[in-house]
């Protein structure tokens, strides 16, 4: 079935040469000194202490210094720090950025659903997110523009993607990014809708009989290692290999679980397996914490708080008397409210926590932590969560969390305190080297136009599409353009271009399969980048991001 | 070595479903001057019930009610006990694991959603406890939940039934062999595909048996340096089958492959089969009460397959009259909501009188599910779980007012809002509205074969 | 074998009939009902009456008529008497096995097919049939579905050996406005593309009933000459002359509304809403339009989750308050016959006893038109009725006699044969080995 939708993607979006360039960070020239003082600055070191007038040393990719008279060593390339505030550079605990879709090689038909090679069931928990990581990911500068300086990052997939890994949200090579490799195992409760197992119940019977078969094949490579005469050849089964450092409690497993019931479901079965358990992305634990408590386990709550729209027009065919139409959009505010204060009650029950930005826009991070913030989340609780927190967690507490002597060199210079709403990132160091964000005097709103030509790469699970989309300007908030792409190269007309604030969306038509299909792409516009998704039919989403050509 | 024999023991008892350790909440009541259809002891009229700690301490006549127990005034209404459906879907997540025709290692109780609005429909018709299956898609399908509707709890083991027997779904006939044998070139595509997978499962999980047995033995023997079999967890479901320790429910239709599922667990030692929906059970009801087996059947659903065009509405009372314990089920999240409508239907097909028509949706599927001792009568020392009717329940005319599980009023017509859900859904829109159920939904496989289809059609 | 065994034998075969065989065929003649309680509908209830029926119609009725001599005499003492039962929107005839596509006959391909008329296709030897009048359901509408324009419904009697003669007297086009609702549980659309298509299909069918309307300007305008041959506009043509009823199949609140304003808009002479699952939440406004509705059926859930749980039961009895004209139907093929039990249920929830009973009587029959002839026990109407032992909305009542245009029909179906053939069996249980 995926091979199926692959093709016809391709098919549809066609092919065209990209700019990679265009998307990978801009070419840089080496800096001058790995020493850098920050001075005047004021420094948040770690939770709940503030320096005012400060000074922070950085060299040789660690702290080498911080608090209010600090030397400042003559090699040292000084940042005025004196409208700037420093705080540790936030962690992520359960994050893609950064990551490549593994390719899929097999497409051959599977002919026996029930009993599917093992790989495309997704059960891969030996692979190594090492193997994907992309350090050209254009999201890390996005994450890193947020304040975020390292994160936990898994492999993409369903089920048991393989094994995740903390990296630094810097560097030019996948093992320059490594903090620690293999820290957990990831596996999600999703699914190939397809072939076994495909339901939850049957992901859950799968997970467990692996455990167990992982349990027996341990212990018996264990007899065979002391004396393998006269026994017969355990088979090697990397799969279950991939396993026994879980099995032994040795390595904890990151499980995503986001709502109420899924998260259960992962308690139940740590219960009963007896694993390490860290919950990511969990949206929905306001009401279980204590359960969640009495389990040990660790947990990274999302990140992610949804829009509550406020239904102020009642259209003309709205047939909801108004008193019924109020207690439900009551309801849903309520709700909406609720896992707006679920960081706040995961504090109060006194549960340490840490963040995912998983599914977040991270445009919105910041407006989501002041939402939590002024929902009673206590802004020290909060900031813990983002650093000290998150790092005893994922075991590098002692390298990351707070600004230390002694500890990796990844601070954020914002300019404004974190949870003031006009606070922006403006310099980040990761590893000691310097990424600036925001330039200074770039605060005048120039009106993004769209108009012109786009280079743009959607991410299907086979490989990357390229497209070229022409942009004009039509009526109003409305415009008109054309795609192309090695598949369709005379061009396809798009038939609904809008642009609202900075959401671009356009779509247009094309023939699968002898079935006309919509295809819609809708994402953000920041100056002259794009990302967003690409919805072909009922096929599906995919990513997919561009850059605008520069005006000649 | 020793640490290996505890990896069996374990693997052995984690087959079984997870304990629910949480403690349901309870409660008192005092239901005062009800006529009471006890089912099992007759009609009682201007009779007292009273519920102490959610179990049934008293009935009779001016009965008190001790300090802080909530009083409910019967007076003009019929007190039944909670109506039990042996045969259900809701509360589930998924309902087929469609990708196989063996799938007895999937439990359903993973796959619980307490937060299903259709919950409290069924207790608003008088529903207390119901069997939760897997679908009906596969030759051997997964384990069952049997579950109070304690609905409020976010908490899935709170609805667990406590110490009700375990089930498996089998099913036999159109389904199975249109999902594996039309759909995707899998045996079974015919009856006797069925008969054969049923069969070599169970054989095959005979011999996994006799190696375990063996390697356990082996295992204690001085000196003893071995490999152990392969662990399945499939097999293993299927070992307990063969043990005697989960009821077989058994999804069927035609004559013929009722009596060879009858004879298949006779030739497997297995006693313990409950034939759902049966509808040409009635043409061997004197070999299934032979056998022993229990039938649990729709009140009058024909004709939606072909296997079900020479059903008819006389099925229960057929059955009833030969000797076959019969329940009516409902398969559907609608129907469910009155069943006590569809076992009045026994009145006028085939005459059935008050109390059997009763029966079929209290005490007897009580019984086909192992938890008569607890449930499915008004009976002192059962758990106290009730429904209140405004009007007889077998009326046209009646109304559901009030039911009450392990003393806990959760469902009151009068008081209960309008929105019941318990989570809200954060992107809502208000102003689209749903859509029917098709008819012949609530056939255990419903729409689910054109999702596959659509699923594997590009294979 | 002796001989007497053989005749016993032969003599029993005459009653035990194999089920595939078709069941007995119905007895015509003058009868009198002597005795009943006859629940006229439309003149109130007479005790002790007796009614004449010849020639397939009702000759009297009433406590002081008398049999005549040459009539078969039906003591009803203790007996009540209805007028059958009509369901305002089924399939059946138009299905037997819901899984076999070649059995099903309501639903043709294409969009706009108001010229594929259900009367031709009603299977008249369907093994639903009897299963359904044994209940005295005795007419039904049966109705095309699927697709935007999807035929010419039929009201047809429950019996008659060709679709002529079940035919009861009424065809009306059957419209499925396009819906803004979610089709069923795969459906997984977003609201914003389920509007889309819902405004695509707006524009279709606004664009159909513009080139009906100057269709019909054009055939007028030239008279003998007919224009060419265009069957979806000619079979829309009784409906924008007003001759024939556009039944409209809408559901959703948002949908009855629009389905209102547009009705109001092209003019439409005659309509029915069929289906208005919503209805309990606009029925001021279609009480207003003064449109009658045929809904059901009542035995199903609410459409949205925040729903009170009894929205779809009290549905009839919420829009009868308001004024509206509610007429109920199963909307089903095989358990037609639960169309009174869905009555009932309706009365139970607000529609009342008296109501209920009339929404399956002489409100369908004269939304249908067809008064005159169904719908009452009344002179010189249709010998329709079926004689019962207590309240017919009750389960527990059984049907005695049944009539169908005077025809006398045996309450005989598959399903009564096999509970006379395996109440009990005969071989009953035989061990061999």
């Amino acid at each position: 079935m995926r091979r199926f939708v692959a093709n016809t993607i391709w098919i549809a979006v066609g092919a065209l040469l990209v700019f990679t360039t265009a998307v990978a960070q801009d070419q840089e020239l080496a800096p001058v000194s790995d020493t850098y003082a920050i001075r005047n600055v004021t420094i948040f070191p770690s939770p709940g202490r503030r320096i005012e007038k400060g000074t922070i040393i950085i060299r040789n990719g660690l702290i080498d210094g911080v608090g209010e008279n600090v030397p400042i060593p003559p090699t040292a390339i000084i940042i005025e720090g004196d409208s700037l505030f420093a705080y540790a550079a936030f962690i992520e605990g359960l994050s893609k950025t950064g990551v490549k879709t593994p390719g899929e090689d097999d497409h051959s038909r599977i002919e026996d659903p029930g009993n599917p090679p093992p790989h495309r069931a997704g059960i891969n928990p030996q692979r190594d997110v090492r193997d994907y990581l992309d350090p050209n990911d254009p999201n890390i500068k996005e994450l890193r523009c947020a304040g975020f300086g390292a994160s936990q990052v898994v492999p993409r997939g369903i089920l048991l993607p393989g094994s995740a890994a903390v990296i630094l949200l810097g560097g030019k090579t996948p093992d320059e990014m490594v903090l620690k490799p293999r820290s957990a195992c990831y596996s999600e409760l999703t699914s190939n809708k397809t072939v076994y197992p495909s339901t939850v119940m049957a992901v859950l019977a799968k997970w467990r009989e692996l455990y167990h078969q992982a349990e027996l094949a341990r212990d018996y490579a264990a007899i065979y290692a002391t004396n393998a005469t006269g026994l017969p050849r355990p088979e090697t089964n990397r799969t279950l290999e991939a396993f026994y450092p879980v099995t032994t409690r040795q390595q904890p497993v990151l499980f995503r679980a986001s709502k109420v019931l899924d998260v259960q479901r992962v308690l139940a079965l740590q219960k009963e397996l007896g694993f390490v358990l860290i919950l990511g992305d969990v949206s929905e634990g306001w009401d279980i914490t204590d359960m969640i408590k009495a389990s040990g386990a660790r947990v990274f709550l999302s990140l992610d708080i949804p829009e509550d729209p406020e239904e102020k027009k009642k259209s003309k065919k709205d047939s909801l008397e108004n008193a019924e139409l109020k207690a439900l959009t009551k309801r849903r505010s309520e709700f909406i409210q609720k896992m707006t204060a679920q960081a706040a009650a995961f504090d109060s029950a006194g549960i340490k926590f840490g963040f995912s930005a998983l599914d977040t826009k991270y445009s919105d991070l910041h407006k989501n932590l002041r939402s939590m913030v002024e929902a009673g989340l206590n802004p020290d609780a909060a900031l813990a969560a983002l650093t000290i927190n998150a790092a005893e967690i994922l075991g590098i507490d002692d390298r990351l969390g707070t600004i230390e002597k002694g500890k990796i060199a990844n601070v954020a210079l914002f300019s404004k305190p974190i949870f003031d709403k006009d606070a922006k990132v403006m310099t980040v160091f990761v590893d000691g080297a310097l990424y600036t964000c925001t330039e200074k005097d770039a605060h005048k709103k120039t009106a993004s136009t769209v108009e012109g030509t786009w280079r743009m790469t959607a991410q299907t699970p086979k490989e990357e599409i390229e497209l070229k989309v022409v942009l004009r300007k039509s009526v109003g908030k409305h415009y008109s353009g054309t795609i192309t792409g090695t598949r369709m190269p005379e061009g396809i007309e798009l038939t609904d271009v809008t642009l609202d604030g900075k959401t671009l969306k356009f779509m247009y038509d094309v023939l699968l399969e002898g079935k006309p299909q919509e295809v819609v792409v809708e994402g953000d516009v920041e100056g002259k980048t794009f990302k967003g998704k690409i919805t072909v039919g009922e096929y599906g989403n995919y990513p997919i991001e561009g850059t605008k050509d520069p005006e000649r | 070595m020793k640490v290996l024999r505890w990896q069996i023991v374990i693997a052995l008892l984690v087959t079984f479903p997870m304990a629910a350790t949480a403690q349901p909440d309870v409660g008192d009541v005092l239901i005062r001057n009800g006529t009471l259809l006890t089912v099992t002891n007759g009609t009682l009229e201007n009779t007292d019930l009273l519920i102490r700690k959610g179990k049934i301490t008293a009935i009779g006549k001016n009965l008190t009610a001790p300090e802080g127990c909530r009083v409910i005034d019967a007076t003009g209404l019929f007190v039944m006990p909670g109506i039990i459906d042996a045969h259900s879907h809701i509360a589930l997540e998924a309902i087929n694991e469609m990708s196989s025709p063996l799938t007895p290692e999937v439990r359903m109780c993973d796959a619980l959603n307490p937060l299903d609005i259709s919950i409290y429909r069924a207790l608003a018709g008088g529903v207390t406890t119901i069997q939760t299956l897997h679908g009906s898609a596969n030759a051997i399908g997964g384990q069952s939940v049997v579950m109070k509707l304690r609905y409020g709890t976010l908490n899935p083991t709170e609805l667990i039934f406590e110490g009700a027997p375990r089930g498996i779904k089998f099913a036999l006939g159109e389904n199975p062999t249109r999902v594996h044998g039309a759909g995707h070139n899998m045996v079974p595509r015919t009856r006797m595909g069925v008969e054969f997978v049923i069969r070599s499962a169970l054989t095959e999980a005979r011999e996994y048996q006799k190696k375990w047995d063996e390697y356990n033995e082996q295992k204690m023997k001085r000196g003893f340096r071995g490999a152990p079999p392969e662990y399945d967890d499939r097999l293993e479901t299927l070992a307990e089958i063969l043990r005697g320790n989960i009821i077989v429910h058994c999804h069927s239709y035609r004559a013929d492959e009722i009596v060879m599922i009858m004879k298949v667990c006779r030739d497997f030692g297995i006693k313990k089969l409950v034939l759902q929906h049966a509808n040409e059970g009635f043409k061997v009801a004197p070999e299934i009460a032979a056998f022993g087996a229990m039938a649990s059947v729709f009140s009058d659903a024909w004709a939606y397959k072909f296997e079900v065009y020479y059903s008819t509405a006389y099925n229960a009372a057929i059955l009833t009259r030969n000797g076959v314990l019969t329940s009516i089920n409902s398969d559907d999240p609608g129907v469910i909501r009155h069943l006590y409508h569809e076992a009045s239907k026994t009145l006028k097909y085939g005459g059935l009188s008050r109390d059997e028509a009763l029966a079929l949706i209290t005490i007897n599927p009580a019984k086909q599910l192992g938890i008569d001792n607890r449930v499915g009568s008004l009976e002192v020392g059962k758990d106290g779980d009730v429904a209140i009717f405004r009007g007889h329940p077998l009326s046209i005319y009646t109304v559901p007012v009030m039911t009450i599980v392990d003393g806990i009023v959760r469902f009151d017509r009068e008081k209960d809002p309008d929105d019941m859900r318990i989570y809200v859904d954060p992107e809502e829109r208000f102003d689209q509205s749903g859509f029917e159920v098709p008819e012949g939904y609530h056939d255990c496989l419903g729409t689910a074969t054109e999702t596959f289809h659509q699923l594997f059609e590009s294979h | 074998m002796n001989r007497f065994v053989l005749l016993v034998n032969a003599f029993l075969l005459l009653f035990v009939i194999p089920g595939e065989a078709q069941v007995p065929k119905g007895s015509y003649g003058p009868v009198a009902l002597v005795g009943a309680t006859a629940h006229t509908i439309t003149d109130g209830i007479i005790e002790n009456c007796t009614i004449i029926l010849r020639d397939g119609k009702i000759e009297a009725i009433g406590s002081n008529v008398s049999a005549p001599a040459d009539v078969r005499v039906i003591d009803c003492k203790g007996l009540h008497v209805y007028p059958g039962f009509i369901d305002g929107g089924t399939r059946l005839g138009l299905t037997e096995i819901g899984s076999e596509p070649r059995t099903l006959d309501y639903n043709e391909v294409g969009n706009v097919v108001p010229q594929m008329r259900a009367l031709t296709a009603v299977n008249p030897n369907s093994a639903l049939i009897p299963v359904t009048r044994v209940n005295g359901v005795t007419t039904v509408l049966a109705a095309p579905s699927g697709g935007m324009l999807s035929g010419t419904a039929a009201l047809i009697n429950l019996h008659g050996y060709t679709p002529d003669q079940m035919y009861a007297g009424f065809e009306g086009v059957v419209l499925t406005f396009p819906s803004t609702s979610r089709e069923g549980p795969n459906d997984k659309r977003k609201p914003e593309e389920i509007s889309k298509a819902a405004a695509k299909a707006m524009k279709k069918l606004n664009e159909v009933w513009q080139k009906a309307i100057e269709y019909n300007k054009l055939d007028s305008a030239l008279g003998d000459n007919k224009p060419d041959y265009y069957p979806e506009l000619i079979a829309l043509q009784p409906v924008i002359q007003g001759t024939m009823p556009l039944i409209i199949e809408v559901n959703g609140a948002g949908d009855i509304l629009s389905a209102l304003e547009w009705v109001r808009e092209k003019e439409i002479a005659r309509v029915i809403l069929s289906g208005v699952r919503e209805g309990w939440r606009v029925a001021g406004k279609i009480a207003e339009a003064g449109i009658p509705v045929i809904t059901g059926k009542v035995l199903t859930l609410p459409d949205r989750a925040y729903d009170r749980y009894d929205r779809a039961y009290a549905n009839p009895g919420l829009m009868r308050k308001a004024g509206v004209t509610v007429a109920l139907r199963t909307n089903e093929a095989y358990n037609v016959r639960n169309l009174p039990y869905n009555a009932g249920v309706a009365a139970a929830h607000g529609l009342g006893k008296e109501e209920a009973l009339r929404a399956i009587t002489i409100v369908p029959a004269q939304i249908f038109g067809v008064a005159d002839r169904l719908g009452s026990l009344e002179t010189g109407k249709d010998a329709t009725l079926f004689v019962c032992d207590g309240d017919p909305l009750e389960p527990a009542t059984n049907i005695k006699y049944l009539f169908i245009k005077g025809w006398d029909i045996p309450l005989v179906s598959r399903q009564t044969l096999l509970y006379d053939e395996f109440l009990h069996r005969e071989p009953g249980l035989q061990t061999h080995d």
